[in-house]
């Protein structure tokens, strides 16, 4: 395996993302102090939560369907990608007009080709920008943070030949108007879920407002989300959003948490309860497995603890050199070992498994101390059972298994380049 | 057992490692000098041993992992051994935990990373190690293995420090520290990658304004020394100017 050269960042994004990372660093730390918590005690909190919601995550599912069902919430079973888009696009039938809100679930089951005869808009400016821009996300929080005001300026006039000023103020007015047309005529909105809890309700964190609006703004509400983002109650789903604010972007608390626990109504005249007052009329939700029984059932249930707030990636050293190539449909170790079972072990491969160092510098950043160095061990396991090994790697084991060394038989004064070790 | 390593309550083996043993050799002939200098007596098994199985492992390869696990715990107890040295972080993890982990209760075998070593004998006040530098400024790499994988963060720099060293911290460090790129089989899979993640880490030492980069791991030591430019890069050990070597920084 060698990764392609065009794989790499540029020393100027390279510089721009340390930048982040250093500055997100500091208002992590201080995003704690704030909300007093100690780190580490934390971490082990939401670790356990975690553990504890997943142990016992068939009969939490169960729970919540039957909780969300009586409130008149419609709840889908996905069991794979495929399944999840047919029932996305039957659920939008009868509709054209479609607005998006930051969900990487979404990103998960998309295709190419998907939703092609409609008008799909993103309204997460991050990705607003990179889908303008035509890159993909480079960071699940901040997709856009390898983009610097002047390029995404230019493309603005490019595709909409409208001028703006280069500047992070005049992109954020500009797709503000821009969006909030597209908001204004939606007949559906499609958002992901930070948890949902077993009596029904649904949790979304932000901090744009695009997602209050994607999700009340248009006739039809449609949710997408990992079955693991059930939690018991809201108690859970609190300290899901605390976490995911903190270690996400360094935030004591987001600007916006929504907890929807039905479709809007309203019985103000004649005490008659109708559905649909200013909100949305109808809420679905698209509850996805693809491939997460497959990874509970192999011992990798560790892996669904994420909160999909990305600092994982922020101190990896592969992330810092190849930033999106490293993962699959997630970025990363964790998008490398979920690519094994929501695709094929071929893909986590190719999602670049071999790249990752198992320096623990995700597991230390994860706020759920999810143990991605061990899972990825563990899925290479599973690579050589399967036969997807690196010639490198079977080059290294023959030496063991002949010379007792990785380096194989070395001749007096002679130095071995390639260093297998360690 | 022999009656001596009954009175002496048994051996402890010097373990350098493949890495150590076969590529960085310099290394295990400094480490072995420092360990008689402090007065620790200690067996080699040179060619008896094999690699601890850590590129097996890493690689996936289980079953050969726990082979060798086997095999060298059959070795090392057959020549006495109730405690291992090893400069080799990578092996230090693995003999230490995943060891353990694979073997059981039958695996009593003690096992220090020589930082340790070096460091309890400091803190004890029975070493001979001398300052052979004033104040001198480095900076310390934290070596994954060592450091998050094992928290061994402080010995390594008491004993810089006792050699006369001043460590000027890079802003990555200690649990924050940033990986050289070597580790988990990318240095011979991914060797572009390795060497720019390797190239990254040099840019930060430099960042402390120190001209000389240790660490205490020879897989860090030669990944990060192949990709320096203008900064020294030392092992733990070349920083002890010894009775016979010659002071090597100077």
């Amino acid at each position: 395996m060698t990764i392609n050269k065009q794989s790499f960042w540029d020393r100027e994004t390279k510089t721009a993302l340390w930048r982040i990372v250093l500055e997100y660093q500091g208002k992590r730390d201080q995003a704690l102090k704030k909300n007093q918590l100690e780190m580490e005690g934390f971490r082990e909190e939401v670790h356990q939560m975690k553990k504890q919601a997943l142990d016992q995550i068939d009969q939490l599912r169960k729970q919540a369907i039957a909780n969300l069902e009586a409130n008149g919430i419609r709840v889908f079973e996905a069991k794979d990608d495929n399944q999840a888009r047919k029932i996305i696009e039957k659920l939008l039938k009868d509709k054209k007009r479609v607005i998006k809100a930051k969900t990487n679930a979404f990103g998960e089951i998309d295709q190419k080709g998907f939703l092609a005869d409609k008008q799909v808009q993103e309204t997460d400016l991050g990705d607003f920008v990179v889908s303008l821009v035509g890159d993909p996300e480079a960071h699940p929080v901040l997709p856009a943070l390898h983009l610097s005001p002047e390029k995404i300026a230019q493309a603005i006039e490019k595709k909409y030949r409208k001028r703006i000023l280069p500047t992070a103020e005049g992109i954020a007015e500009f797709a503000r108007n821009y969006l909030r047309e597209k908001i204004n005529r939606a007949q559906a909105g499609i958002t992901g879920a930070n948890a949902i809890t077993a009596d029904g309700k649904i949790v979304i964190l932000e901090n744009e407002g695009n997602i209050s609006l994607v999700s009340r703004w248009p006739e039809s509400h449609i949710v997408v989300a990992g079955f693991e983002k059930i939690v018991p109650s809201l108690k859970e789903a609190l300290m899901v959003v605390q976490a995911s604010a903190i270690w996400g972007t360094g935030q004591d608390w987001p600007a916006y948490v929504s907890v929807i626990a039905s479709p809007s109504k309203t019985a103000d005249i004649a005490n008659e309860t109708i559905i649909g007052a200013q909100g949305a009329k109808e809420v679905n939700l698209v509850l996805l497995d693809n491939g997460r029984g497959r990874l509970i059932e192999a011992g990798f249930s560790e892996l669904l603890h994420c909160l999909n707030c990305g600092a994982c990636l922020n101190f990896c050293p592969v992330y810092h050199q190849i930033g999106s190539h490293y993962g699959g449909k997630y970025l990363g170790s964790r998008g490398v070992v979920f690519a094994a079972f929501s695709q094929s072990l071929k893909k986590a491969k190719l999602a670049n498994c071999f790249a990752c160092t198992l320096c623990s510098a995700c597991l230390e950043n994860c706020p759920a101390k999810i143990d991605l160095p061990e899972l990825m061990r563990k899925l290479r396991t599973l690579l050589e059972k399967e036969g997807w090994q690196t010639k490198e790697n079977e080059k290294m084991i023959a030496n063991i298994r002949k010379f007792g060394n990785p380096f194989g038989k070395i001749e007096e004064g002679q130095i071995p380049k390639e260093l297998y070790c360690c | 057992m022999s009656i001596l390593d009954k009175i002496l309550g048994g051996n402890t083996l010097y373990y350098p490692g493949c890495l150590t043993k076969f590529v960085a050799k310099d290394l295990e002939e400094k480490y072995q000098e420092i360990l008689r200098q402090e007065g620790i007596d200690f067996i080699t098994l040179s060619e008896l041993e094999l690699c601890c199985g850590s590129p097996a492992l890493k690689a996936g390869y289980l079953a050969d992992f726990k082979k060798a696990a086997k095999e060298n715990m059959k070795i090392f107890k057959d020549h006495g051994v109730t405690k291992v040295i090893t400069n080799c972080p990578a092996c230090f993890m693995i003999l230490k935990k995943y060891y353990q982990e694979a073997l059981g209760k039958d695996w009593n075998i003690e096992v220090e990373h020589i930082s340790q070593t070096l460091g309890s004998k400091l803190k004890a006040q029975n070493s001979k190690l001398q300052p052979k530098v004033k104040n001198l400024k480095l900076t310390y790499h934290d070596p994954c293995h060592l450091g998050r994988q094992m928290g061994v963060y402080d010995q390594p720099r008491t004993v810089i420090k006792n050699l006369g060293y001043r460590i000027s911290e890079m802003k990555l460090n200690k649990k924050n520290s940033f990986c050289c790129g070597g580790g988990g089989g990318v240095q011979s899979n991914e060797p572009d990658l390795a060497s720019k993640i390797a190239q990254d880490r040099i840019k930060q030492a430099k960042e402390t304004g120190a001209r000389i980069l240790c660490t205490a791991c020879p897989l860090c030591y030669l990944h990060l020394k192949e990709n320096a430019k203008g900064i020294k890069v030392k092992e733990l050990s070349q920083l002890f100017s010894l009775n016979k070597g010659k002071n090597d920084h100077q």
